[in-house]
């Protein structure tokens, strides 16, 4: 009955498509039925023992494995980059498991399985995007019994959230939270969006594409069904804010999207970049060059002085 | 005692066969009701050939193959409820099948049944909203001619369905389900090749 996919690595078993049992499967996929029927609600599921340690994507994994077809096309992120270990490892399992193509590039893929973060490029209709959820419940470091955050959700009793942020408006003077930052989906459900940092959050709301978050070790899988409101929680005095830089990215000289720090020496030089890899590609190509990008004459490395 | 010349079950060789390649055909149906729940109204064409037996009809079989097995209980209306059905359902998906509505996961009945039964689906409760059934309606035929406009959660600004033979009965059910929200019924229109559902978050007004 099962279908197998021969292993192209030397001497070993063959798995069924996509690595999961059928049976397996099928409990995945109505559990992800049931999280798009109702959005943000953590819907529990036997997660498995996955050949991979809990905290790289066991969750996210078993999504993709239930959701994927021979017909589609996998890209994996890692913190916006298609080229770290996790996401690579990821990239190959299902290379091998169930013998898709996979690519680097945002807008030729059918699947994205990301951990925390959103491509900078704009998603369809037509795409789905994965999380690896770390810790799935909102409220689990304000309340950690999981029956009462349980009866919270079931009450909207989400007034323990709006403490914590305030708390942080009266210690720091602004909403200290900068990433895994609280969500309000459709009016109803406070959702933690994984530790993507609040930079995405506003990409989430209303997003086209399909989203479905996995936590493997926590056992939840929820969802985001294309066009839903999703609003970060804050305050009309002190209103929702996403992350900006003063610097551009070194590579591509973009402005608009989510810039990692690198620090080249010990003399405090440093330089900032597109985490979206593929976005940042993409712009090169297309001849946006910023101060550091090797193509730029030398002595002009000081920040700011190629762009001008 | 004389033998009995035919054990309760079918002899195998009287059943149809399930889907071609299990692990294809399910993903395939899988990723049409995930995009139909989670874009209600939007209709899905089923793009694997199955055989449906006595009482059933293809999309409605399918949807059952993929996602019907042991941990789940289906209810068949008295309509659909034939040895043919009971015997397939049984043997591809192994899934025990209940006279009781109460204790259905999925429950199948056909649009000309009488639907009163609907009232007596589980909803979940307010801690488990997930813990409730779906309802497989079979129809005849589904459009987007306007006769119904959906909005909610899933929809960009709203979409058209209609649904042939859609009692008024259905409409009333329906609004008081989505009112239970986050509780509720989530229904899956299933015609001979397509499919179209409609979550517990869609609002539908009857035009």
């Amino acid at each position: 009955m099962e279908q197998t996919v021969k292993n192209p690595a030397n001497g070993a078993p063959d798995y069924n498509f996509a690595y999961l049992d059928e049976q397996t499967k099928r409990m995945i996929r109505r559990a992800l039925l049931k999280a798009v029927a109702i959005p943000g609600y953590q819907v529990p599921f036997a997660g498995r023992e996955m050949p991979m340690p809990y905290g790289w994507g066991t969750g996210g994994v078993q999504v993709t494995a239930a959701v994927i077809g021979p017909n589609d096309t996998l890209k994996v992120i890692d913190q916006g980059a298609d080229d770290t270990t996790n996401a690579v490892s990821i990239r190959q399992f299902f290379a091998k498991t169930a013998q898709v193509a996979t690519t680097e590039k945002t807008a030729e893929a059918s699947i994205i399985q990301t951990r925390h973060r959103i491509p900078e490029k704009e998603l369809r209709e037509d795409q789905v995007l994965v999380y690896q959820v770390p810790i799935p419940e909102p409220l689990r470091f304000l309340e950690p019994r999981e029956t009462e955050t349980r009866k919270m959700h079931a009450l909207e009793e989400y007034g323990l959230m709006h403490v914590k942020l305030y708390e942080d408006i009266s210690r720091h003077g602004h909403i200290a939270t900068t990433y895994a930052y609280p969500v309000m989906v459709d009016d109803r459900y406070v959702m933690d969006p994984s530790p993507t940092p609040k930079f995405d959050n506003p990409k989430m709301n209303n997003m086209a594409a399909l989203q479905l978050f996995g936590a493997g070790r926590e056992k939840r899988i929820y969802a985001l069904p294309p066009y839903t409101k999703v609003k970060s929680l804050d305050f009309e005095d002190h209103p929702f804010e996403v992350q900006t830089w003063e610097d551009e990215c070194g590579m591509c000289g973009a402005r608009d999207s989510y810039l990692d720090e690198v620090i080249l020496d010990d003399q405090g030089n440093r330089m900032f970049v597109c985490s979206d890899t593929d976005y940042c590609a993409e712009r090169q190509e297309a001849g946006h060059r910023g101060p550091q990008h090797h193509d730029q004459p030398l002595g002009t490395a000081d920040r700011g002085k190629a762009a001008e | 005692m004389t033998p009995q010349p035919q054990s309760a079950l079918a002899q195998t060789s009287e059943l149809l066969p399930g889907f071609d390649h299990a692990a294809f055909d399910s993903n395939a149906v899988f990723r049409a009701l995930l995009d139909a729940m989670s874009r209600p109204g939007r209709i899905y064409d089923l793009l694997v050939s199955v055989s449906a037996p006595d009482g059933l009809n293809k999309a409605a079989t399918a949807t059952l193959l993929a996602m019907a097995d042991m941990d789940t209980t289906i209810w068949l209306s008295p309509s659909c409820a034939t040895k043919a059905a009971g015997d397939h359902l049984k043997f591809h998906c192994g899934c025990p099948i209940s006279t009781d509505v109460k204790q259905a996961d999925f429950a199948v009945a056909r649009i000309s049944d009488d639907l009163s039964f609907v009232t007596d689906l589980a909803v979940g409760n307010a801690e488990y909203p997930d813990q409730s059934a779906t309802l497989i309606l079979m129809v005849d035929e589904i459009s987007d001619h306007p006769s119904m406009t959906l909005k909610g959660s899933g929809i960009k600004d709203t979409h058209s369905l209609a649904i042939k033979g859609l009692p008024e009965s259905f409409h009333a059910w329906r609004a008081e389900n989505h009112h239970l929200f986050p509780c509720g019924v989530d229904v899956i229109f299933a015609s001979e090749t397509q499919i179209a559902a409609l979550s517990r978050t869609t609002r539908i007004e009857v035009n």
